[in-house]
């Protein structure tokens, strides 16, 4: 047991190096006619599997950074302590229980990766680390994976001497290594540990290789190492399982080398007790920041300040040499350059150097120790002033985003119970360090999403697989991981397997973009990713991937335009005049829920609120986009406007956000009632209309219900009866204002209101929600009365669903009270 | 290679299974062919083999496990023979050990820095980083000026004394000449007259050589000094806290007429524009264009108005010199010999030759150095032939062909002593660029592709190309031609600016196009609204106050409902 303590010192968790990436030579152009992707960004993409990788004995990946020309910058766990440090400082010779149970270790972190496709092949004593409890942690087991066997960088990896001699050969023809090399560098490992002594410490590079290389004529290796290294008597005198366990791993002939799995039952295990060691337990106290996650702590650190780029320049490993040096003297037109300057800062130097968490630590030094570990019903929430900053700020802020993180993490790990308070807090702002998570509890995701996505066939070929292989490399390019070979391959991975789990559905260019953001969040679990694609489609975007999504889409459309004319009826006006349509500009914003339109951390920000609403939420998204862009609008002819919308211009997200939700507050909800949206039913009187309807009106309509729900609420309204003043005296709204007007009046175009007490009441009311009311039959009269008074620019103008008549049923007609 | 078998080629397994069920008495026997190594999931697989052969879905589990066994066992056969075929190799010794000794040599030493032999920074990168910290260091950058600008003055002293000598020499000879051949044939014969002309000659060329090595000399001199007064600066200055003023241990006497700098626009006409590059993300460039003389936005001295002023731009580009934010120009060349003896390039040779290159070697070294890379490329070209994906296959049988260098081809020299940039892009082109017709796989178009790649690895965030390929204006340049050159190169240009945005290095940050000097204000104004069709202007950020213009909206509602409200009374 440990306690932990505030005040406890924090040591460095985290280690960081930085490598090069090859540049492409000269002509660099794909099959596909587009450029090479650079390699740096294909080893980002492969890295990320290392993210998932989680064994007791491999130390964790946190981040992996893409700088200007094919810098690298890799942050994992780190420990100060290793084999190598060890061998140096024990005088003696380290106990053989000691070196087998470490073996023990290294080879059940060796076999499970190997298990997940992964070869070491960088095996040195000094990337074998120790942690406080004197427990293995690989180092550095990744970089031969995400360079792609090497492909992708020019140094070679491992250390000589620990280099099995069939990589000599393989290597250089870049094939790729298989298991067994990593036997034979533990091995050599291993003895030396046992021996106390280092094999070859004094040759040169090229003595080394030629010893390797000679190896292979002899036929006891090991025997032969062990002379090399001066201790052959040594050697003679292990037990003799250990020597059969070291000459299972040095061994010239393959098939009698043992792959780290079977090395892993070897019988050597059973015959020490090497588990009963005493480790070295911590008693001391320790911080509560250790006992989060590492991810999170790496997360808040950043946030703190930390910078890594910062870490490696103060030990010159950022050293950057003035590219006027550099540059070549001679670019013949095939694209070969000559005399350009080998850049020695390109070198590889894999120095790892330990960042300091004491920036975090201070930062978070006045937090009590329930901070850390709060009961989730017992969060009180945070001080209003911060929840009044900015969304930017509030994501930059390291103690907001401590206190999110703690709480979500609870929130996430005990989903779906506390939904409720999920949804609560994501109402807030979501962390951007769970947004993956969130967004797919907020999408309803279960967890067994896993063997679903196995089953579908993601192979066979399709019909639109072309389609599909022209546009992903278009698809949000500028952002380093989308643009890898990696999120390729997995962005048509889980198109295909929406299309295949959607036969109803066609793939129609933008989807694409719309599952971008949800293989981002998810790169490592497609699965998710594929079944947020799926809710999401089906909560906000119901039908629209249809072979013949017309009626859909022309709904959608006419239905933004009619939330147009009811919040902003100057707007809608001027659009109409000109004739610009939502058709010419908002068809990629609806099929692609503005994914198309916006870059990745915009969407984020958008779709945060997004999927807190309903359906209809993406409208007042696009209503909020044209009131953001209103000045420019107004005063733009047709060709203008086509100009500004085929390059949307910069719009401010968070306002656009804030904007789109304060739409959503005041807007009755059958203002936006689509027919094709997904809903669990729909009521008698419910405004479903078919799009030649919707297309002769102009104002939106308003239902009975909502009607109801207006007078319940404190939302100003006022009802507009157009009958003639006897069928009004007779039956009536209560409370409703009656101008009476014919249909022939609206045929004089100048015709305007006459001067009456129920005009000024009408002015009077103007920003109230104004819905006009007439018999059934008079639908023609209704709609010309609120084009009439969009015209006058009154804005909120709508009509009643269903006529005067639909309100009979619910009983609130009542004669007119006179004065 | 090298008798080691291909294992790219990826080994195809076949896996079996055989089922069978309670209802139906046969076995039947299934086979699937299975890439080793096997990248993918083992489970999807058994899914994809369950619904492609219609098995039941209950045995997915043996299915399964059968499987990862079959894949386990093949991939360790794979890389077991892999590895057998390997040490075989070396054993037998069908790979030569040396090849491998000096592969793996080569590799630790040249990539990996703990087994590099050149540790640290090279001579010109300690003066680099020396002269850059000297000239970010407040008033050095003053006395850096100075002391160039006196250099360049002594350059120009002896210059123009040695053009004084000569022409005085030229004179009196002329004048000798013309007496001797008065008298032919009275008092001098042919011979004597000859003689005369091999004596003159030998007296230009001894008075030529004279001044010549003079010149050598002191720019030898002028470049030490120089050199040394930085670093022993640079020195100096750490040990002092706070401004360290170098004036004192100038290498040259104060400078009597001290500088001016001009603040006349080097442009005749310019324009800029701001743009977005970038469907979703957009990045912002900045371009202009400008109509000027290619060789003034170079020479560091400019003549206003009788008096020598200096340019303007000139101290920033001392400033950026070793940065990350360095200065190109494009500048076409005719001949492909690499000789500066005429035209634009002798004019360019003379504004470099004019003052003292004190960092890098003076341009005719650079071209020499130039010529024996040719060399090798030239020689690359014949054997191997890079083969270029744009270019028509005679084009490139040509150009394979030839020992000189070719239309597109570029080379790059570099210059501490021009005005405005430190790189010069030179450009070889032909007659064929004066056609109307050149589309977007013209030689010159394919190299301007070329240099912006290269300036985007080597951190060259300005660059200014020719709009029309060309430095002057002619007759055949009708305001058509010039509409329609300027758009190919605009297109072309955005195009490449997109690609190289993908390349992960430095951004292009400005993009100037040049224009000849002397072209019409009308053509000017066409070119000028060509670049908001071309490229995405950025719409100018325009600050409006919401809050006032709604309670103004709001006076004027009030204003207008107490009108209707008077009415209605």
């Amino acid at each position: 047991m440990t306690c932990n303590c505030v005040d406890a010192p924090v040591p460095p968790l985290f280690g960081v190096q930085t490598l090069f990436a090859a540049q492409h030579t000269s002509e660099s152009c794909g099959a596909n006619g587009l450029p090479l992707t650079p390699n740096s960004i294909t080893i980002l993409g492969y890295a990320q599997k290392l993210r998932t990788l989680n064994h007791p004995n491999l130390v964790s990946h946190l981040d992996f950074i893409r700088k200007q020309h094919g810098r690298i910058i890799l942050v994992s766990q780190y420990f100060n302590r290793s084999l190598w440090t060890e061998s140096k400082n024990y005088s003696l010779l380290i106990p053989l229980e000691k070196v087998l149970s470490w073996t023990h270790r290294i080879l059940s972190a060796l076999s499970y990766l190997n298990d997940n496709g992964l070869v070491h092949r960088f095996l040195t004593p000094q990337y074998i680390l120790l942690d406080d409890e004197d427990n293995v942690k690989l180092f550095n087991y990744g970089i031969y994976y995400m360079t792609n066997s090497g492909k992708n960088i020019t140094f070679p990896i491992g250390k000589l001497k620990y280099t099995a001699p069939e990589v000599l050969v393989l290597d250089r023809a870049s094939n790729k290594s298989g298991p067994k090399t990593d036997s034979w560098s533990l091995g050599i490992i291993i003895l030396e540990l046992l021996l106390g002594a280092q094999l070859w410490p004094t040759l040169k590079l090229s003595q080394i290789i030629r010893k390797i290389l000679s190896l292979t004529h002899c036929t006891d290796v090991v025997m032969r190492l062990a002379r090399e290294m001066g201790r052959l008597t040594m050697y003679q005198s292990l037990p003799s399982e250990l020597k059969d366990f070291l000459s299972k791993c040095i061994c010239m002939d393959v098939t009698k080398r043992m792959c780290p799995k079977e090395l892993y039952d070897h019988k050597i295990f059973s015959l020490y007790e090497y588990s009963k060691i005493l480790t070295n337990k911590c008693y001391s106290c320790k911080h509560p920041l250790r006992q989060m996650k590492l991810n999170q702590v790496y997360y808040l650190w950043k946030l703190a300040g930390g910078d890594v780029e910062w870490a490696l320049k103060k030990k010159g490993l950022l050293r950057n040499e003035s590219s006027i040096l550099l540059i070549p003297r001679l670019i013949i037109l095939e694209g070969t350059l000559y005399g350009n300057a080998r850049n020695q800062s390109c070198l590889l130097d894999l120095q790892i150097i330990e960042l300091s968490l004491d920036l975090l630590v201070n930062r978070l030094q006045h937090l009590k120790i329930t901070d850390y570990d709060p009961l989730i019903d017992q969060i009180k929430d945070c001080d209003d002033t911060i929840d009044k900053l900015p969304l930017v700020i509030r994501e930059k802020d390291t103690e907001y985003q401590f206190h999110r993180i703690v709480l979500f993490d609870r929130l996430l790990s005990s989903y779906p119970f506390k939904l409720d308070k999920l949804l609560i807090e994501a109402k807030k702002d979501i962390p951007p360090y769970f947004r993956g998570e969130i967004w797919a509890c907020l999408l309803n995701v279960c967890s067994d999403t896993e063997n679903t996505y196995l089953s579908i066939d993601k192979e066979t070929a399709g019909v639109t697989d072309r389609q599909i292989e022209v546009d992903i490399p278009r698809c949000h390019q500028y952002n380093d991981l989308l643009s890898s070979s990696v999120a390729h391959k997995k962005l048509k991975r889980v198109l295909k397997a929406w299309l295949v789990s959607h036969p109803e559905y066609v793939y129609w260019q933008g989807l694409d973009s719309l599952c971008a953001p949800f293989v981002y969040l998810n790169f490592c679990k497609e699965h998710v990713a594929y079944a947020c694609l799926t809710a999401f489609v089906k909560k906000y975007l119901n039908d629209v991937f249809l072979r013949d999504n017309s009626a859909v889409i022309r709904e959608y459309l006419i239905k933004l335009f009619h939330l147009i004319a009811f919040h902003d009826p100057q707007l809608a006006n001027h659009l109409d005049d000109k004739g610009f349509i939502p058709d010419l500009f908002a068809i990629p914003w609806f099929l692609t829920m503005f994914s198309h339109v916006f870059p990745m951390h915009k969407i984020f920000h958008l779709w945060d609120k997004l999927l807190l609403g309903d359906s209809s939420y993406p409208l007042f998204v696009g209503l909020s986009i044209l009131s953001q862009l209103r000045s420019t609008l107004l005063n733009s002819g047709f060709n203008e406007c086509i100009l500004l919308f085929s390059d949307l211009p910069e719009v401010d997200i968070e306002k656009c956000v804030l904007e789109s939700s304060k739409f959503n507050d005041v807007t009755p909800r059958s203002i936006t009632f689509r027919k094709y949206e997904l809903r669990t039913e729909t009521r008698e009187h419910d405004p479903c209309l078919i799009y030649e309807v919707l297309q002769k009106e102009f104002s939106p309509r308003i239902s009975v219900y909502d009607l109801q729900e207006l007078k319940r609420s404190s939302q100003k309204f006022l009802v507009v009866d157009a009958r003639e003043q006897g069928c009004y005296i007779e039956k009536c709204i209560p409370g409703s204002l009656n101008i009476p007007i014919k249909e022939e009046d609206f045929e004089d175009e100048n015709f305007d209101l006459a001067p009456s007490p129920e005009l000024s009441a009408l002015v009077n009311n103007r920003g109230s929600v104004l819905i006009v009311v007439d018999n059934l039959h008079q639908i023609n009269k209704v709609r010309k009365f609120c084009r009439f008074l969009v015209k006058k620019e009154y804005p909120k103008v709508c009509s009643l669903h269903g006529g005067i008549e639909a309100l009979q049923t619910f009983n609130i007609l009542g004669p007119a009270i006179l004065f | 290679m090298n008798g080691v078998k291909d294992y790219e080629k990826k080994h195809q397994k076949t896996f079996c299974y055989t089922i069978s069920t309670l209802n139906i008495p046969d076995t039947y026997k299934i086979e699937v062919p299975v890439h080793i190594p096997f990248e993918g999931s083992i489970d999807e697989l058994s899914h994809r083999i369950i619904n492609g052969f219609n098995l039941p879905l209950n045995v997915i589990e043996e299915l399964s496990s059968e499987l990862q066994k079959f894949v386990e066992k093949c991939t360790i056969d794979f890389y077991d023979c892999q590895t057998v075929d390997a040490i075989e190799s070396i054993r037998n010794e069908s790979i030569e050990v040396e090849d491998i000794v000096k592969y793996w040599e080569k590799a630790f030493q040249e990539e990996t820095f703990s087994f590099t032999d050149n540790k640290g920074p090279s001579n010109d990168q300690l003066f680099g980083t020396a002269f850059h910290k000297l000239a970010h260091s407040g008033p050095s950058l003053d006395a850096i000026l100075h002391i160039e600008y006196g250099y360049a003055q002594a350059v120009q002293d002896i210059m123009s004394r040695k053009c004084r000598q000569v022409t005085s020499l030229t004179k009196t000879q002329t004048e000798e000449m013309n007496y001797a051949m008065d008298g032919l044939n009275k008092y001098t014969t042919e011979d004597d007259i000859n003689a005369l002309a091999l004596k003159h000659f030998d007296d230009q060329t001894l008075l030529q050589g004279k001044w010549n090595s003079r010149l050598d000399t002191l720019k030898q001199e002028q470049r030490t000094g120089y050199r040394e007064w930085v670093m022993k600066t640079v020195e100096e200055m750490q040990g002092v806290d706070g401004l360290y003023s170098p004036i004192g241990n100038s290498p040259i006497n104060i400078v009597t007429n001290g500088f001016t700098i001009s603040n006349m626009s080097l442009y005749d006409m310019e324009e800029s524009f701001t743009i977005h590059l970038g469907s979703q993300m957009k990045s912002t460039h900045n371009i202009r264009i400008m109509s000027a003389d290619t060789l003034n936005l170079l020479s560091l001295t400019l003549e206003e108005n009788g008096t020598v002023v200096h340019h303007p731009q000139r101290l920033q580009t001392v400033l950026e010199l070793y940065s990350q934010d360095l200065k190109g120009l494009v500048l076409f060349i005719d001949t492909n010999n690499l000789d500066f003896y005429s035209g634009l390039a002798k004019e360019f040779f003379d504004i470099c030759d004019g003052s003292t290159e004190f960092h890098f070697n003076s341009l005719q070294d650079q071209l020499e150095i130039i010529k024996s890379d040719l060399k090798v490329a030239v020689e690359n070209r014949k054997c191997k032939g890079p083969v270029s994906n744009f270019l028509s296959p005679e084009l490139q049988a040509r150009r394979n062909k030839s020992k000189l260098l070719q239309c597109g081809d570029v080379y790059i020299t570099k210059h501490s002593n021009l005005a405005s940039v430190h790189l010069v892009f030179h450009m070889v082109i032909d007659d064929s660029l004066k056609s109307g017709d050149i589309n977007s796989r013209h030689p010159v178009i394919l190299g301007l592709r070329n240099i912006l790649k290269t300036a985007c690895s080597y951190d060259i965030t300005m660059i200014t190309i020719p709009l029309f390929l060309t430095h002057e204006m002619t007759e055949d340049m009708t305001v058509p031609w010039c509409q329609k050159r300027a758009e190919l190169v605009l297109k072309c240009v955005k195009g490449f600016m997109i690609e190289s945005v993908s390349l992960g290095g430095s951004e292009l940050k400005t993009i100037q196009f040049l224009v000849p000097k002397g072209i019409s204000e009308e053509v000017f104004g066409i070119l000028a609204t060509m670049v908001p069709t071309i490229f995405r202007v950025s719409t100018p950020l325009v600050f409006e106050s919401s809050e006032p213009e709604i309670e103004s909206q709001t006076k004027n509602k009030k204003s207008s409902k107490s009108k209707r409200n008077s009415k209605s009374k």
